[in-house]
């Protein structure tokens, strides 16, 4: 029984076992490193966020409920994002604006094919983004947050929220058909 | 615009899995596991993020605007000039805890650091009241306030000049009589709050200043009557009457959270295992190592209305109006700075029936005693909810509420009416009040405290 194994490492924890703690680690760091790698461009910074987080979980593991398979992933993802506001948030700071011109409006009504790109190839495009609309991206697309909720997160306007995904969107596609471009010349 | 490939994406990347930075286990360990130092470290770490905190608030608290200011000495100098010590030796067993307050503070001092811009004339009013300390804050505040008191006088002087009715002046005097006993309880705190009197001092008075203009559509309302009655006998008596219940704010303390009806929250309902979190869970997440506890204060009820008497020979009369009432309750449930803070309004229109019987009648003076019956309906109640994780608004959420009961009470007063003029006459009502249980599940200080003693105070018109 898969649940019951999750439940029975939830009680290991719930005592502050090493041993637990470090099954805990081993089967969900890889996982947690790939969201905050997603919001942090720094390999030092990705290694402080995911060790405050741990202590966060550690901390407050008492007040975790167990909903089912996959409640504690997203318990964890859930502590994760939040460290790695905070992290933003207290370093580089959430640029509201971020030149918005600097990047041209393209149209991207297309529904780019990804289909063929390995995940590490879709990891580094997200990453390549500029910071402020990495952060909103995340957010919109993996956390499914709303504008909103964003602008109240980051504490930025909402519609400059949404103004900032649309162009993400854009520049994401754009990079999608490079890639794909690239990809077909090597071919011919 | 077709997003799905962005849902596709999501799918794709769920799994993704990046490598994980070298020696991160061995740091965590080392945090979590190094003996007995685990417990100290967590606490110190904690304490640190407290005091982060709270320096946060306090410069933030530096920005309070000009608007709050001027609403706290309006209604500290109103208060002054009109009602003296009587009413303040009413209230003198009314305290509210400071915390209440402090959270409050703070929620409102952010968010006129957000949306308003410093002005330079209160930055010097703070760092006065700070260099004389807080003993003689409360003086440096009377200083300026002494400058508004010619404001405010040239504003009721001018009113009565230009409108020559002594309707509309009547109307005035009633506003500020009504906006005096609000700050009553906001200025009887002041001493027993040993952290910044003036910045709570502004806070309630903020609103109070927001009560005092939700009433000015009301007072036109009122000064549109008498022209319309205007042509009834001289029996007839048109008063109004504002009132409130004078140390009757309350307060309920539970452990733990509860929504505004004081019932406890079950979390089950809130608790979805999906991945997108939602802002309750942010803010339980937010407290999970600290105490919590939730607390409700029902405001002072505010009363005003417009009534007719009728007077049934020399000694009787009878009267009934109709009257406005506006309940508030306030919810802090959670801790200092994560909580989930929700204000409840109620608005009721009333019907009083009410019987005089004057007891004694002296030139100017004449003393009664009325009882009566009203039914108000409540017909319009909201309730703003608000999540706040470190001191920030994460999610507000509105709404309305459908219950709408209708709440029977009982009451009886003394009276004591002087006439200044040939035919207004000021009147003050200590009484007492009881309104009756209704099954449901609004929570409001009739609920509370059903038996409660009030103070109306009102201006009546005897009209020719």
């Amino acid at each position: 029984m898969e649940e019951n194994k999750e439940q029975i490492l939830i009680r290991r924890l719930l005592t502050k076992e090493e041993a637990a703690w470090k099954e805990l680690f081993g089967n969900y760091s890889g996982n947690l490193a790939g969201v905050c790698s997603r919001y942090l461009s720094g390999k030092d910074d990705v290694h402080d966020v995911l060790q405050n987080s741990f202590i966060k979980m550690f901390r407050s593991i008492a007040t975790f409920e167990y909903r089912g398979s996959g409640s504690l992933k997203a318990w964890m993802i859930r502590i994760t994002v939040n460290e790695a506001l905070k992290h933003i948030k207290q370093h580089s700071g959430i640029t509201t604006n971020d030149n918005l011109e600097e990047f041209p409006d393209i149209p991207n009504d297309e529904e780019p094919d990804f289909e063929e790109i390995p995940q590490a190839a879709i990891m580094k495009m997200i990453r390549s983004l500029p910071d402020g609309y990495r952060t909103v991206f995340n957010l919109f697309v993996f956390e499914k947050k709303s504008h909103k909720e964003i602008a109240g997160l980051l504490g930025i306007a909402e519609n400059s929220s949404a103004s900032q995904f649309h162009r993400a969107k854009g520049l994401l596609i754009q990079k999608i058909k490079e890639f794909e471009m690239s990809k077909k010349a090597q071919y011919e | 615009m077709n997003n799905r490939w962005l849902n596709d994406l999501h799918r794709k990347m769920e799994d993704h899995e990046e490598n994980v930075p070298d020696g991160l286990w061995e740091d965590i360990k080392d945090e979590l596991f190094s003996g007995e130092e685990e417990n100290g470290l967590a606490r110190g770490m904690m304490l640190e993020a407290d005091d982060k905190k709270e320096s946060k608030t306090i410069s933030v608290s530096k920005k309070s605007t000009l608007f709050y200011r001027i609403g706290g000495m309006a209604a500290a100098v109103a208060m002054l000039f009109f009602t003296g010590k009587l009413l303040l030796e009413m209230n003198t067993e009314k305290t509210n805890p400071k915390i209440t307050v402090h959270s409050e503070n703070a929620d409102n001092l952010k968010n006129a650091g957000k949306k308003i811009t410093e002005s330079v004339k209160t930055g010097k009013n703070e760092s006065v009241n700070t260099e004389t300390g807080e003993k003689y804050s409360g003086q440096g505040n009377i200083l300026t306030e002494k400058t508004h008191i010619a404001v405010i006088l040239d504003k009721i002087f001018n009113n009565e000049a230009i409108n020559n009715k002594g309707v509309s002046a009547s109307g005035e005097e009633h506003n500020i009589i009504s906006l005096t006993k609000e700050v009553r309880p906001a200025f009887h705190l002041s001493p027993s709050v040993d952290g910044n009197p003036v910045l709570k001092k502004e806070q309630d008075g903020g609103e109070i200043f927001n009560n005092h203009e939700n009433k000015l559509p009301e007072k036109y309302a009122v000064n549109d009557k008498p022209k319309i009655s205007g042509r009834q006998p001289k029996k007839w008596m048109l008063s109004m009457l504002t009132g409130n219940v004078s140390s009757n704010s309350s307060e309920q303390k539970f452990p733990g959270y509860t929504s505004i009806s004081g019932s406890p929250m079950t979390f089950s309902d809130f608790w979805i295992s999906g991945t997108d979190p939602d802002p309750l869970t942010e803010v339980l997440l937010a407290n999970q190592s600290k105490e919590v506890e939730a607390r409700i204060r029902h405001k002072i009820p505010v009363t005003f209305g417009v009534s007719v008497y009728y007077n049934l020979g020399k000694k009787w009369g009878i009267g009934t109006g109709i009257n406005y009432t506006k309940l508030t309750s306030e919810l802090h449930s959670g801790s200092n700075s994560n909580y989930i803070k929700g204000d409840q309004s109620i608005h009721y229109i009333g019907i009083p029936v009410q019987v005089n019987y004057n007891v004694i009648q002296k030139g100017r003076f004449t003393g009664y005693v009325t009882g009566g019956v009203l039914a108000e309906k409540a017909v319009a109640g909201k309730l703003k909810t608000k999540y706040i994780v470190n001191d920030e608004v994460q999610d507000e959420q509105d709404e309305r509420l459908d219950v709408k009961p209708v709440q029977f009470s009982v009451n009886s007063a003394v009276g004591l009416q002087v006439k200044i003029i040939d035919k207004i006459g000021i009147y003050a009502e200590p009484g007492i009040g009881y309104h009756f249980k209704n099954e449901n599940q609004l929570n409001t200080i009739y609920k509370e405290k059903p038996l409660n003693f009030n103070m109306k105070f009102g201006i009546r018109l005897l009209l020719d």
